[in-house]
């Protein structure tokens, strides 16, 4: 009976073998009508630009920028070994999308730092017993995330950061930060050149031991590394300490020394800073909330307060939950760094734009910049898979 | 009462050393920056800057004498927005007074700010709206009549207001326009994607994939930019207009986003729904257009309609392309060197106008999405 059964459920090899064959064309009249499209698209596009004189090459990367950008470093083998410099207009074009690239980075990777910062923050104050606290936080992540984030952009450029005062009377905030309308000044680390070899040599050692300090395991062994570690800092210090601190000063003509921080990075990183922050809280209290009320219930049953139980209880776990959310969010906000053209600061999309339109190679530069937003989302949710997979891994284990 | 306020004061303001700290630090900040900004904005703030530029602020350089042509749209709009909320929302007592009381202000602004006849223009608009709203919930007609009537208001606002040429849209009329017919495009285009990447046949999967993937990793004014750049160099011969170059731009961008939204509605129905539809040997199409979509949109509508404040706050970028949308108008304004110093009256009006609209569509799919879970 079941050889019977299987008999009527089989299908005849000569019609099984014309499905297979139809499913195949199938198959391949999709990828042929797709691929015939995008092929069409390339070619008119093309043949357009061939008609306006401009051939498809990527050759024009290697030719000389000739505009100059307000900010960004470039990769140059001018010295003779690999080194980062300012760009100028000399420089090629491929190293005019490099410095775009590099602004980009500059401003997503503080933003992705800080915004992770300021939105647990935020999401924490959400659910605080204060009223106030919880309803000003509620009333801000409103406010940002129902407005366009480029509003805030040019809010914060033109309102707030070119209303800063002038940079030769500018405001001095804590002894060391400088605020202008020509840019915000921080304390840098500055070299002195009296430091001899043997500052700079336990200075080394004193990382060197701080890095093992910090990544193996053991209690004695780390606080026995981490003693030799301050030891050689002591040392260096007394040697002859190989980095001083360069605070930023006022002068007639500007500010001078530290490290600045141009306007329009100052207002693009605090616009993004601020705007994903509220999505981040947002992201931080619906994982809070999400846990079981149980784990709220059982650390006040033991006794722990509520500042104790959401840092040694709630954090550790929201923070495995959130990691994928947070990639979606660190995505984001790298593809909004792109809106930095609106107050004309240099990131990838703004450079592109300008040698775009000096050379007339739009799909060529499309094609360059599209691939880098790509492997920049990629490499962004790489990451936090990884660090997703290790934080979890260990739960299971 | 006393007691009682300062029970709720003590409960929660003052509950524990480290509330009552944080209180003692905020109220003073709070009632500083509340007196600031009252003083600025009734004492110092010179509003007249935006009372003066309301036309370019709410329809670029659109001709004065064409302005019939944005009124009917604003009529249409309000009716459809009343239509579309009868659907979901019972016209309660309340929530009409409510509406009709903010509508009134508003219409007041507008009388104040430019003539009695906007005025009675506004108000005129508002209780269309609220009729449209009664009345399309009272009558109980189907939603496909309305759905369909509101795709016809799309289309009737697009003919009326065009003949003055597309290029002369601006302002705030220019940003709902562009955003209510994106998210319109964007639904069909995200649906086949959608099925596509559900689909059994791999290279249609791999393909939507790869589609979807791709736009949404890289920047939507790189794609509005590039589309409108293209777009002349395909078609050498006709001119297309730079705003519907900004709105495919848009419609390919934002379809990614929906397809996803789509998906994870798909994901939601059953799996036996769909084993039960083959056992009847339905086809694929009367099986997705009859079984399965209809559950899917049903759970995702809240994302959509919150999607549609993404393409809202997206519309800002047409800035890119050359177009005058609302905030771009405002920036307009501030460029003339005799308004330079009303930066923050502008700006302040700009937010509260996006925070206004931002907040109602936020507002309108919360109410779906509980509207939606109390049903199931």
């Amino acid at each position: 009976m079941s050889t019977e059964i299987a008999e009527y459920h089989s299908i005849p090899p000569a019609r099984r073998g014309l499905l297979i064959a139809s499913k195949w064309l199938l198959q391949a009249a999709i990828v042929i009508a797709v691929a015939g499209l995008v092929i069409w698209l390339g070619l008119a596009v093309r043949e357009a630009l061939a008609r306006k004189g401009i051939q498809f090459s990527f050759g024009y990367l290697g030719h000389v920028a000739n505009f100059s950008l307000s900010e960004g470093l470039v990769p140059s083998f001018a010295v003779g070994w690999p080194a980062l410099e300012s760009f100028s207009p000399s420089h090629s074009n491929l190293q005019a999308l490099f410095a775009g690239l590099w602004n980009s980075l500059k401003v997503a990777l503080s933003a992705i730092v800080l915004c992770t910062m300021f939105g647990t923050l935020v999401g924490i104050g959400r659910l605080s017993t204060n009223w106030l606290v919880r309803n000003l936080c509620f009333g801000l992540v409103e406010a940002i995330r129902n407005t366009p984030l480029l509003i805030q952009i040019v809010f914060w450029y033109f309102a707030v950061v070119l209303r800063f005062p002038p940079a030769n009377a500018a405001s001095n905030w804590f002894g060391g930060l400088l605020a202008s309308r020509s840019g915000v000044f921080f304390p840098g680390l500055a070299i002195s050149e009296r430091a001899g070899a043997a500052s700079w040599g336990l200075l080394a050692l004193a990382f060197v031991l701080l890095v093992a300090g910090v990544a193996l395991r053991g209690l004695r062994l780390r606080l026995i590394l981490l003693a030799a570690a301050f030891s050689a800092l002591a040392a260096a210090a007394v040697v002859g300490f190989p980095l001083g601190l360069d605070l930023p000063v006022a002068t007639r003509f500007g500010a001078r020394g530290g490290f600045s921080v141009s306007p329009e990075m100052t207002a693009l990183l605090i616009a993004i800073v601020v705007n994903s922050s509220a999505y981040v809280a947002e992201i931080v209290r619906g994982a809070i909330e999400a846990l079981p009320k149980g784990q709220w219930e059982a650390s006040a049953s033991l006794g722990l307060s509520r500042s104790h139980t959401l840092r040694d209880i709630i954090l550790p776990q929201v923070f495995r939950i959130v990691l994928p959310s947070l990639a979606n969010r660190y995505i984001s906000l790298t593809k909004d760094t792109s809106l930095g053209i609106a107050i004309g600061f240099p990131d990838l999309f703004n450079v592109y734009g300008t040698v775009s339109n000096q050379t007339g190679r739009n799909l060529e530069g499309v094609v360059i910049v599209m691939l880098t937003y790509l492997a920049l989302s990629w490499v962004i949710s790489a990451c936090v898979n990884g660090i997703n997979a290790r934080v979890n891994g260990r739960r299971a284990r | 009462m006393t007691t009682l306020a300062a029970r709720w004061v003590h409960r929660n303001l003052f509950a524990k050393p480290f509330d009552a700290a944080l209180s003692l630090v905020i109220i003073p900040l709070l009632a500083w920056a509340v007196y600031a900004f009252g003083h600025w904005a009734l004492v110092e703030a010179h509003w007249q800057v935006v009372g003066g530029s309301f036309k370019v602020l709410l329809t670029g350089i659109y001709p004065a004498d064409q302005l019939w042509r944005a009124w009917f749209s604003v009529a249409t709009l309000c009716a459809m927005f009343g239509a579309g909320l009868g659907l979901s929302v019972r016209p309660a007592r309340a929530a009409m007074v409510a509406v009709a009381s903010v509508a009134i202000l508003i219409a007041a602004g507008v009388a104040a700010a430019i003539d009695v006849r906007s005025g009675l223009l506004t108000a005129g608009s508002a209780a269309l709206g609220i009729a449209a709203w009664v009345g399309a919930h009272r009558s109980g007609v189907d939603q496909r009549i309305v759905l369909s009537g509101l795709l016809a208001g799309v289309v009737a606002i697009f003919v009326v207001l065009s003949p003055p040429g597309f290029e002369v849209w601006g302002g705030l009329l220019l940003s709902v326009v562009l955003t209510i017919a994106v998210s319109i495009l964007t639904l069909p285009f995200g649906i086949l994607l959608a099925l596509g990447r559900q689909s059994r046949i791999t290279s249609l999967r791999v393909i939507s994939t790869a589609y979807i993937e791709t736009m949404r990793s890289v920047p939507l004014i790189l794609v509005v930019y590039w589309i409108w750049i293209i777009v002349p160099l395909l078609a050498p011969d006709t001119s297309v207009p730079g705003l519907l170059r900004g709105m495919a731009g848009f419609a390919l961008f934002f379809a990614a986003y929906v397809a996803e939204y789509v998906r994870s509605g798909l994901q939601a129905v059953p799996r036996g729904q769909i084993e039960a539809a083959r056992s009847l040997a339905m086809s694929t199409w009367t099986l997705n257009v009859d079984i399965v979509l209809p559950q899917a949109l049903r759970v995702v509508v809240p994302s959509l309609v919150g999607q549609i404040l993404d393409i809202f706050n997206g519309a800002t970028l047409v800035f890119i392309i050359g177009l005058t949308d609302f905030l771009r108008a405002g920036q307009m304004i501030l460029a003339d060197p005799q308004n330079s110093g009303r930066a923050y009256e502008v700006y302040v009006f700009l937010f509260a106008v996006y925070l206004a609209i931002g907040g109602a569509i936020t507002y309108a799919s919360r109410r779906l999405e509980a509207h939606l879970a109390r049903g199931s």
